[in-house]
């Protein structure tokens, strides 16, 4: 039976290829290959799976030792005086304020384990504004939701409710671990 | 509880909901209604069982239907403790999606919720602390 000029063609380029390569070179160049391919950039996709979001610019600079400075951890949202620089702690009101009835809670990566955890944003009432020096005066804003989602907006005083509705600092709880659920 | 963890609906619900209803579901009942042993009294009625999904932080939620009524159902059955009527069943995600299709953004929030409130003391012997929101502002 005759050969179609389709199969000569192919037997041609066939026997042409193995005449100058051999199943050893082309093993080879494969082996590079697949050993090559992990130091190529993943697509954003499969870097999306495999990392959490990427770092806020307030948590590229957040610490964990000094909470009267406007990048301690758990100041991520924190939009105010800082009770810290007001005879207060991180989170309780200096003598004479007392808690404002409603916060906002959202969540902040610790640096030393990065992991979040759940921080209720707590603002100090009835006395006047905190008069603290200018570093403690903070506008952290991670995760926080424009003001028509009222809930998640940390431009509203939350001292509403209260005898005094004065605004005097802002304070910072832990809650607890935030990612948990998601492990 | 410092570094405590919690489960993914309390967790959701520390997130969306405690910050003005308390991490218990104890507030201040003149700004907002207290939920501690409480909240589940709306589900005596198919329109309180709505209620809740309608609201409209609830219904405008960004949670998915099925975290939403993850939410739901530990709002009621856990904070509510023993105010859920024996027998409930849960909220369904496919019920929630429905009913938060329909936003209560139409009515007097406060006088709809007084309504549902003296239904339940009414016929349901419902505590009459679930006066206490809305008592400051009731005509």
């Amino acid at each position: 039976m005759s050969k179609s000029p389709i199969d000569k063609l192919g037997e041609q380029l066939t026997r042409r290829l193995a005449g100058y390569s051999s199943r050893r070179s082309f093993l080879a160049r494969l082996g590079m290959a697949l050993s090559a391919t992990p130091v190529l950039p993943l697509l954003p996709v499969a870097r999306a799976s495999a990392t959490d979001a990427p770092k806020t610019d307030f948590e590229r600079y957040a610490q964990t030792t000094d909470p009267t400075k406007c990048n301690y951890w758990k100041y991520c949202a924190s939009d105010g005086v800082l009770c810290s620089c007001c005879g207060g702690g991180s989170h309780t009101c200096p003598p004479g304020a007392e808690p404002s009835p409603i916060s906002w809670i959202g969540t902040c990566v610790n640096p030393e384990n990065g992991r979040s955890y759940v921080i209720a944003y707590r603002d100090c009432c009835g006395k006047p504004i905190c008069s603290a020096g200018k570093s403690c005066f903070c506008d952290g804003g991670d995760r926080e939701l424009p003001t028509y989602r009222s809930p998640l907006n940390n431009d509203i005083i939350w001292c509403f409710g209260k005898a005094s509705a004065s605004y005097h600092c802002s304070t910072a709880a832990l809650l607890g671990l935030a990612d948990a659920a998601h492990k | 509880m410092p570094g405590g963890e919690f489960s993914a609906p309390q967790r959701d619900y520390i997130l969306a909901c405690a910050g003005c209803h308390g991490i218990q579901g104890f507030s201040n009942p003149n700004l907002v209604p207290s939920l501690q042993g409480l909240v589940g009294y709306f589900l005596e009625l198919p329109e309180g069982r709505a209620y809740l999904s309608r609201l409209p932080n609830v219904a405008f939620s960004t949670l998915s239907d099925e975290r939403l009524a993850a939410v739901l159902n530990y709002m009621v059955f856990e904070i509510g403790g023993a105010s859920a009527p024996v027998g409930t069943r849960p909220y369904a995600a496919a019920e929630v999606g429905e009913l938060r299709k329909q936003p209560l953004t139409e009515v007097a929030l406060s006088a709809y919720r007084r309504q549902l409130v003296e239904t339940l003391i009414l016929r349901y012997q419902a505590p009459v602390t679930l006066r206490g929101y809305g008592a400051t502002t009731a005509p």
